[in-house]
């Protein structure tokens, strides 16, 4: 046994090595606890005999604490080992319930060798730590590596990017510059067009004036040539037509070219925003906005304002199909065929069906069989039902039968009643219906006359396929499957050209409207034309005017019986004749005996005076026609006369203002005041040939089939 | 006359000279289903025809009537068919009906109207003679 005393290896020890083993010796120094804790017989291990007194007792003393599980967890930490007995050598020397642990350098004559034992390192946690810190070597090279890729890959990435936008930025002052030659070249060909329109304009009235007329007519031929025709030459209005096309399209770019714009910061307005949206503003509320302004100027606001637009934005929407390089081509190519109008106008419809879902329902309202028949074809071919009505009054049946149409192609010309009067009268029933004039009375006047009366657009005749697509197009855009392409269509409509034309747009008062309402067909220059060409302007107004046309109409009370009658007959079909018996026998029904017979019905009625029948039908008269009551008919053998033998032709002709209201009533009574007024003719005169009048107007008999009102 | 088609020349259309609009035609021949049945164009054209022959004859009695006004109404009318169809001499005549029958003025402009009218309406039908046997020719080949 070793001294219990300190010594100064013990001191040494004491500051080296672990309180936890001085203790430990310590406490096996003590002989009183022998019989509980003692060394082994060899010294070179220690047992605890009595596990519990040792956990109370000694434990608290020398370790302040009763655990021997954490005593035992200690000893491990240094490195002492539970001492195992093989079970089959016999009882352990100890007893069963003794711990005997040992440390190589724990003896009991080893006191000095205390400094040698000490807590085991965490040898585990060392040997982790240097592969960790490869592992993150490891990953931050990775990251390192893939960081510098990624800085390459930016900066190739920001060079690519200046190159395409030094490439746009040429691109766009490309493109403007072309843009300057292609409106430079516009106008060029729109004063060629003019000046063509005015040559043609020459040549046809010397046309008409070398016909052997002697020289005492020269006058005449003037005031026709001052009249003019109602229409340029077709092959002129479709060179307009292309060089509207091409200034859409022209538009359609500048949209394009916003979108570079918008990160250039530079570049010129991008003023083409509104265009598509503008025109519809014109179709649906035709207001008084000027063409000249809006498309030009402030058309953005109306982007917001316009609610079929607003969703449908081409530029907002499919920006990548505004890209300027997958149209860059699609210009030049038009303007290279633009010399040759063939090309344009036969071009295959677009593949596929334009409807996205239904297919639009057309009433076609057309007295002419030829352009029924063609309408309806070019409708068919674009998928649409058509329903055929040969004249206003038929159209006003459907509407009031309540058939429903998406749009209607409206015959201007018709008889019995004609298409202003007709929307007049169905304006109320359907105020929204797209209702499009079909007609060559395209000056300003007609077309002012046509709005008022409620008709939203114009398709000119003889139209084309791609007229009625257009229009089709830009009215029932909630009908068509790719609006981009219609809106593109739409966009066609509100091209500034209108600003651009030759003459200051100022000194044409009738352009904003006439451009609002069909500028598919070139409305400045047509303008323009028109207005040069109408160097009088009493003369100007057509016949199909309908003061005009009441100045023509006779002031007679046959004829105010007449027109009655045929208002009150409203529904009486139109007669075309596509029979060529019926057509043949037409020639042998000649009017004659019944102008002559109605002549002597007015002859008579005028010389009996009868004042109550006269009082009857010039009320009528006025009710329906104020032009024409006041004057006295003149007598029966003036040579005027057989402008008055068939004044109900154009008894349908209303004047808008006179087509107000309850006008579908005021049918009905005009039905009551013709049979009065017919009454009162039939007193008038002993040769009563009212049936026979009747037959000729509106009905169609064998025999007198040439009552041809169509 | 001295109206005359001036742009190219088509190739593949018939010769029917300046008395069609190319473009206008061949927008009628191409909504046939079949080219060589042609059973939307030629009826359509032959009835056109028909109706032409029929308005001429209106037109002589209107002009023997001295009415104007329904003279004018027959030329617009005959003047939609013809120009849908392209057939612009047959439309250039109806127009000149059309307009001097508009004009009612003195009792001389009226003699001079209805002179207008008479050489435009021998005209016209000249045309369509001339129209219809090159269509007929074209159209049973």
């Amino acid at each position: 046994m070793p001294p219990a005393d300190g010594s100064p290896s013990t001191a040494q020890a004491g500051s080296s090595s672990s309180d936890f083993v001085r203790k430990l010796y310590k406490m096996l120094e003590d002989p009183s606890y022998n019989s509980v804790v003692r060394w082994s017989a060899e010294g070179d291990s220690f047992v605890v005999l009595e596990n519990e007194k040792f956990t109370k007792t000694i434990l608290p003393k020398h370790f302040k604490h009763s655990n021997f599980a954490s005593f035992v967890r200690q000893l491990n930490k240094y490195d002492f080992h539970k001492v195992r007995h093989n079970e089959e050598a016999g009882e352990p020397p100890y007893g069963k319930d003794a711990w005997e642990f040992r440390h190589p350098q724990f003896r009991a004559d080893r006191k000095d060798n205390l400094d040698n034992i000490r807590r085991k390192a965490p040898a585990p946690r060392k040997t982790v730590q240097p592969e960790e810190a490869f592992q993150a070597t490891q990953q931050i090279m990775v990251l390192s590596e893939s960081l510098s890729a990624t800085q390459h890959e930016v900066q190739t990435l920001r060079e690519q990017c200046s190159e395409l936008e030094k490439t746009n930025k040429m691109l766009v002052s490309e493109v403007l510059s072309l843009k300057k030659m292609v409106r430079a070249q516009s106008q060029a060909s729109s004063e060629l067009i003019t000046h063509l329109t005015n040559l043609e304009e020459r040549r046809r009235s010397s046309r008409n004036s070398a016909h052997p007329a002697g020289p005492g007519f020269a006058s005449a031929a003037m005031g026709f040539l001052a009249d003019g025709p109602d229409e340029p030459a077709p092959e002129i209005r479709r060179a307009r037509e292309i060089l509207d096309a091409a200034a859409a399209d022209l538009q359609a770019d500048r949209g394009r070219e916003r979108l570079s714009v918008a990160y250039n910061q530079t570049g010129p307005a991008p003023d083409a925003a509104g265009s598509s949206s503008v025109m519809f503003a014109n179709a649906g509320a035709v207001g008084g906005i000027p063409m000249v302004h809006d498309a030009v100027n402030d058309p953005r606001q109306l982007v917001y304002s316009v609610p079929q637009t607003a969703d449908m934005d081409p530029f907002q929407a499919e920006p990548m199909q505004n890209m300027p390089y997958s149209r860059a081509l699609s210009n030049p190519a038009l303007h290279a065929e633009a010399p040759s109008p063939l090309t344009p106008h036969l071009k295959p419809p677009p593949a596929g069906s334009l409807w996205r879902g239904k297919k639009p329902h057309i009433l076609l309202v057309e007295d002419d069989k030829t352009c029924a028949r063609v309408g309806h074809k070019l409708l068919t071919n674009l998928e649409c039902t058509v329903d055929l009505a040969n004249d206003g009054n038929e159209c006003v049946n459907r509407i009031k039968a309540g058939m429903q149409f998406d749009l209607i192609f409206m015959d201007i010309i018709m008889p019995n009643l004609d298409g202003v009067s007709a929307t007049s009268l169905i304006r109320y029933a359907i105020p929204s219906v797209p209702i499009v004039a079909l007609t060559s009375n395209i000056r300003q006047e007609d077309i002012q006359s046509y709005i008022n009366c409620g008709i939203n657009d114009v398709l000119a005749k003889p139209f084309t396929k791609e007229g009625m697509l257009r229009i089709l197009r830009r009215h029932l855009l909630h009908l068509v499957k790719d609006p981009q392409s219609a809106d593109l269509v739409a966009a066609e409509a509100g091209h500034p050209v209108a600003g651009q034309g030759p003459g200051p747009p100022t000194s044409q008062p009738y352009a904003a409207p006439v451009a609002m309402s069909m500028p598919a067909m070139a409305p400045n220059p047509q303008i323009k034309f028109e207005q040069a060409s109408l160097q009088s302007p009493a003369a100007a107004s057509t016949w199909q005017s309908p003061s005009q046309i009441h100045q023509t109409v006779p002031a007679m009370d046959g004829g105010a019986a007449y027109m009655s009658a045929v208002a009150a007959n409203g529904p009486a079909s139109m007669v075309l004749a596509t029979n060529p018996g019926q057509r043949t026998l037409s020639l042998s029904a000649a009017p004659t005996p019944q102008q002559q017979s109605q002549q002597q019905a007015q002859a008579q009625a005028q010389a009996q005076a009868q004042a109550q029948a006269q009082a009857q039908a010039q009320a009528q008269a006025q009710q329906q026609q104020p032009h024409q009551a006041l004057p006295p008919p003149p007598p029966p053998a003036q040579p005027p006369q057989p402008l008055q033998s068939q004044p109900g032709q154009y008894a349908g002709y209303m004047t808008p203002q006179q087509v107000t209201g309850a006008h579908l009533a005021a049918m009905a009574q005009a039905g009551a005041a013709a049979a009065a007024a017919a009454a009162a003719a039939a007193n008038a005169s002993p040769l009563d040939d009212r049936p026979e009048k009747r037959q000729r107007l509106y009905a169609p008999v064998p025999g007198q089939a040439g009552g041809y009102v169509g | 006359m001295l109206y005359t088609d001036e742009r190219d020349p088509g190739n593949e259309m018939p010769e029917f000279g300046d008395h069609v609009d190319k473009t206008m035609f061949e927008q009628i021949l191409e909504m046939d289903e079949d080219e060589k049945e042609r059973d939307f164009s030629k009826p359509l054209i032959y009835n056109f025809f028909e109706q032409a022959a029929d308005t001429f004859e209106r037109m002589e009695r209107e002009l023997e009537q001295k009415n104007l006004s329904e003279l004018s109404r027959l030329g617009h009318f005959l003047k939609g068919s013809s120009a849908t169809l392209g057939f612009i001499k047959i439309r250039d005549s109806c127009e000149v009906i059309q307009e001097q029958g508009k004009l009612a003025g003195s009792e001389s402009d009226l003699a001079a109207c209805l002179d207008k009218i008479r050489d435009a309406l021998a005209q016209a039908r000249n045309d369509t003679d001339e129209l219809r046997n090159l269509m007929i020719k074209y159209f049973e080949n």
